[in-house]
């Protein structure tokens, strides 16, 4: 393009028409008619009022992707345009602000690269893609499932995968779609936090964690495999108000990250000897009778079977052996941890993504009870909680059509946000475990997963072992990805259905951190002919009846700003101390809890008690106590990490213009003298490779891992085929299954060794 | 010399090739295209090929080849329904006019734009007026033109490029530069005869 052309359109863009040359150009409207055949229509009331000034309508959004934020947001629009997107004063947490993600949400909408219409792939994975009406996409869809249902006598050949994509409660219609269909497969459990959540209900009874508001009260923090400073960026503040006030900061992590870097002590701890150095500071502490006697004797069963434990098989220089943290540091922290009063910890999601993961939780977990910090202010073992989350689950709890038969025998949980509660009938849905989709897809059988419905979830860039989920998703006979971009998990569909961004849905969020409620108003206009998932379920309803009327019960038409609604009850007013949920429009509301979790000392278990021995762990097949548990067997010569990125929420944000500014490809972070051996210097293409594949990109040098480890981040770049999981397995982690339905996976058990290309 | 802007059916055609759904809709337009040039287009066999070019190029799913939009040719963010988008909206309204698909798609998408400038001309066939020239002089002479070149040429060297979608979006540039001559042309008429009464 001209340079000077590009400037003059750009000066008519600063300076639009004036609005009296607009009149007088109405006034010739009649000579302005659009022509027969034309795209243009003659503007008329039905179109709406031109805005040309004044003030900018606001809504009240909340950001539903999976991060402990969950900031409240403040959205503008002018002329049916969203503008721009601040934090909400409202809610303390958020306190006006977004983090960098969060600002760029107005990119997501108004994506050039966004899914616009529905589409169909001619030979999956081929890139030969047509739009097609809604009509014939839920057609096409339709069809199938009466045939599977016809074949099988049931809908178990229907598989769906979903996870935290969107975590607007009005999306569990998804869920409730299948359950409308009838009995169905789902892909059970959680890849995020799993082993934790055991973990904690054995000991405590259930994840609940403190307001991290209240973190500024603690007057020790150990931030323990969490990196707040990148993932959450809003309660740095209160760590940072708390280290004002005199509280002693300590990171543990085997990666120096930007939180270490703000941290008073940071220790380089052996990844996934986390436990070992738990228990070691627990036995310094017994040593030396810091632990609080009172507490221990009133609150808890199993401290004296726990201190044999300690004194019998751990050691200070045991502790310092495997973690590799100095005998003297540990004493110290441990000497220091129990003198504070309250003094904090945070456990990480990272740290319990080991097959030792839910035992080193444990370990934690009994490192703060021991010390009196589990019930107070300030206080706590803090990892998450799902306290505020009594919602209806209205789009979730459909009916199932009349004469549906499932699977015989399937019992517990569907995951850690399930919460269609037990379910006592002849037949149910099929479970499989989600963190081994690969080898469920593959192996399900009687029937197979025909098709699978995925939403919410990039399961190409997210799910384990890649190379055999490639293969897996060659098995079913129609695959149905839900989605706003193309991801690689959309390039291995037949169809893809564009769904709304949180600007254009209603629905509702709570946060399994902070302790604050945000309604999510639909302030624009879907964008092409995307649709929520609630309308999406509707569709397909209108479908499945129209073919065979009864087929499913999903109402076929919906109001999502009704079915917002309808997510809402008394005990959640009364929580939240709201009349209604339109005082939500006003700003988010925080739950009128203590701010300490337990902090009336009636915990959940079987005993009512902090269990150190937990009966019940043991009859999962686990340690009663929380022992030490050995870690993986590595299988190759360095350790691989794939933690979060900075840039992006797991898969999504990446491929956002303003993160692909400063995030323009991915690299592999190696230490110095590891590249040394290897020949490697800084800026050169490597191969990282192990068991389960490879993965091809540029390295970076750094000390910040450890010389024994290489790291690379979880992401999916748009133009870049970059992909971690084709060298991570899906090994599980050793708990989860309890309340999530199935193990974790221990994602960062995993080893591989790298090479100069 | 250019075409009778009333009559010719080739900015029409160009239009509505740009803003086609599926295979179906290409062709019809293509053959409209062709049926309004002296030397016909060449033929395409396979119109799913087309198709599938069209969607990589201009729809997606995955990231476009070519988006079809002003705005990620004159910004210097690739975004949608910014400061461009809404210029090419107030520029419709101004003329009393308003997408059907206002707030799901773009205002700039190329053949809105290709409609607006239809409009314009048949407005000042019928007549005109000082604002209507002044409004088509910047819109199609200075806003498209500076655009629809970068688009053609992204088009041309796109990894899908397809023959008949090059040949389309060329003849929509030249389209556009033929608008721009006829409407200076016609503006300069008018100067020497004394500007507008109205």
């Amino acid at each position: 393009m001209d340079k000077r052309d590009a400037e003059s359109v750009k000066q008519a863009i600063g300076c639009p028409m004036s609005r009296r040359k607009f009149l007088r150009c109405l006034a010739a409207a009649g000579a302005l008619a659009a022509m027969p055949g034309g795209l243009l229509r003659s503007f008329d009331a039905k179109a709406g009022k031109i805005i040309y000034e004044g003030d900018y309508e606001i809504y009240r959004n909340a950001c539903p992707r999976n991060c402990y934020d969950t900031c409240s947001i403040k959205s503008y629009v002018k002329d049916g345009v969203l503008q721009f997107i601040e934090g909400a004063k409202e809610s303390t947490f958020t306190d006006g602000g977004l983090c960098v993600k969060g600002y760029a949400y107005t990119r997501r909408p108004y994506s050039p690269d966004r899914i616009k219409y529905p589409m169909i792939q001619d030979g999956r994975g081929s890139g030969n893609w047509r739009r097609i009406s809604w009509d014939e996409a839920m057609d096409m869809i339709a069809k199938k499932l009466v045939e599977i249902n016809d074949k099988d006598d049931s809908m178990l050949g229907l598989g769906l995968t979903k996870y935290s994509g969107n975590f607007g409660i009005t999306n569990y219609a998804v869920e409730g779609m299948m359950t409308s269909l009838g009995y169905t497969t789902r892909l059970v459990g959680t890849p995020c936090w799993p082993a934790g959540i055991d973990a904690q209900n054995y000991d405590l009874g259930d994840m609940w964690c403190n307001d991290p508001e209240d973190m500024v009260n603690s007057r020790y923090i150990i931030l323990w495999g969490a990196n707040p400073a990148w993932n959450s960026v809003h309660t740095m503040k209160y760590i940072y108000a708390a280290q004002d006030r005199g509280a002693k900061v300590v990171c543990i992590d085997p990666v120096f990250t930007q939180t270490a870097a703000k941290a008073d002590v940071y220790w380089q701890v052996d990844t996934s000897m986390d436990g070992a150095l738990a228990l070691g500071m627990a036995r310094h502490i017994l040593d030396k009778g810091l632990f609080d006697k009172a507490w221990v004797e009133e609150n808890s069963v199993g401290f004296n079977e726990f201190a044999d434990y300690l004194r019998n098989e751990i050691t200070v220089q045991w502790a310092s052996e495997k973690s590799g943290i100095p005998q003297q540091q540990i004493v110290e922290v441990a000497e220091e941890f129990a003198a504070a009063k309250p003094a904090t910890i945070w456990i990480g999601y990272g740290l319990q993504r080991h097959v030792n993961g839910g035992a080193t939780v444990r370990s934690i977990d009994a490192l703060a009870a021991m010390t009196g910090n589990v019930g107070k202010t300030g206080g706590g073992a803090r990892y998450g909680h799902m306290r505020t989350w009594g919602f209806n689950y209205h789009a979730l709890l459909q009916k199932r059509p009349e004469g549906a038969k499932g699977f015989l025998g399937g019992k517990g949980p569907k995951g850690d946000f399930d919460f269609s509660g037990d379910e006592e009938a002849e037949y149910t849905d099929r479970a499989l475990n989600i963190n081994k989709t690969a080898e469920m897809l593959l192996t399900a059988d009687d029937p197979p997963i025909r098709v699978l419905w995925i939403s919410c979830k990039n399961v190409l860039s997210q799910d384990f072992d890649r190379p055999r989920m490639l293969e897996a998703f060659k098995k079913p006979e129609l695959i149905v990805s839900v989605e706003q971009f193309f991801t690689q998990t959309v390039e291995l569909s037949d169809i893809v259905l564009p769904v709304t961004t949180l600007f254009e849905e209603s629905t509702i969020n709570a946060s399994y951190w902070h302790y604050w409620l945000s309604v999510n108003e639909q302030g624009i206009k879907p964008m092409y002919e995307a649709k929520s998932n609630t309308e999406i379920a509707a569709a397909l309803s209108a479908r499945m009846n129209k073919l065979k009327p009864g087929s499913c019960t999903f109402p076929t038409e919906v109001d999502t700003r009704q079915w917002m609604i309808k997510e809402f009850n008394q005990d959640i007013y009364d929580l939240f101390g709201i009349d209604s949920w339109q005082d939500l429009k006003k700003g988010p509301a925080k739950a009128k809890m203590h701010p300490a979790s337990w902090h009336d000392l009636e915990f959940g278990t079987p005993s009512k008690k902090y269990e150190f021995r937990s009966d019940l762990c043991a009859q999962h097949g686990h340690q009663a106590l929380p022992k030490f548990k050995a870690a993986r067997k590595p299988y190759d010569k360095l350790r691989l990490l794939t933690p979060h990125t900075k840039f992006g929420i797991h898969s999504q944000f990446i491929n956002i213009d303003w993160m692909e500014e400063f995030n323009k490809k991915p690299y592999c972070y190696l230490h110095p003298t590891a590249a040394s051996e290897r020949g490697i210097t800084d800026g050169d293409q490597v191969r990282v490779f192990n068991k389960v594949g490879e993965v091809e990109l540029e390295v970076k040098l750094t000390q910040n891992v450890p010389a024994d480890v290489v790291m690379m981040y979880e992401a999916w770049f748009r133009n870049n085929a970059y992909n971690c999981q084709n060298v991570v397995d899906d090994t599980s982690s050793d708990m989860g299954k309890y309340k999530t339905g199935a193990p974790g996976v221990a994602i960062h058990d995993q080893f591989a060794d790298v090479e100069k290309v | 010399m250019n075409p009778d802007p009333i009559t010719n059916p080739l900015g029409p055609a160009l239009r509505d090739f740009f803003i086609s759904a599926d295979a179906s809709g290409h062709k019809r337009a293509y053959l409209q295209i062709s049926e309004a040039l002296q030397n016909p287009l060449p033929r395409v066999n396979d119109w799913r090929q087309v198709e599938y070019a069209f969607t990589r190029l201009f729809v997606g799913p995955k990231s476009l080849e070519a988006p079809p939009f002003a705005s990620v040719y004159l910004e210097t963010e690739p975004l949608v329904m910014g400061p461009t988008t809404m210029m090419v909206r107030s520029v419709y309204e101004m003329m009393g006019l308003v997408s059907p698909w206002k707030n799901a798609l773009p205002e700039d998408h190329v053949s809105l734009e290709l409609d607006a400038a239809l409009v314009m001309e048949n407005a000042a066939q019928q007549g005109g007026s000082a604002e209507l020239d002044e409004l088509r002089q910047f819109f199609v002479c200075r806003h498209m033109a500076a655009w629809i070149p970068a688009f053609v040429k992204r088009v041309s060297q796109a990894e899908s490029a397809h023959p008949a979608i090059v040949r389309a979006a060329k003849l929509a540039g030249q389209w556009v530069d033929d608008q721009a001559v006829l409407i200076n042309a016609q503006r300069n008429q008018h100067l020497k005869q004394g500007g507008w009464n109205g």
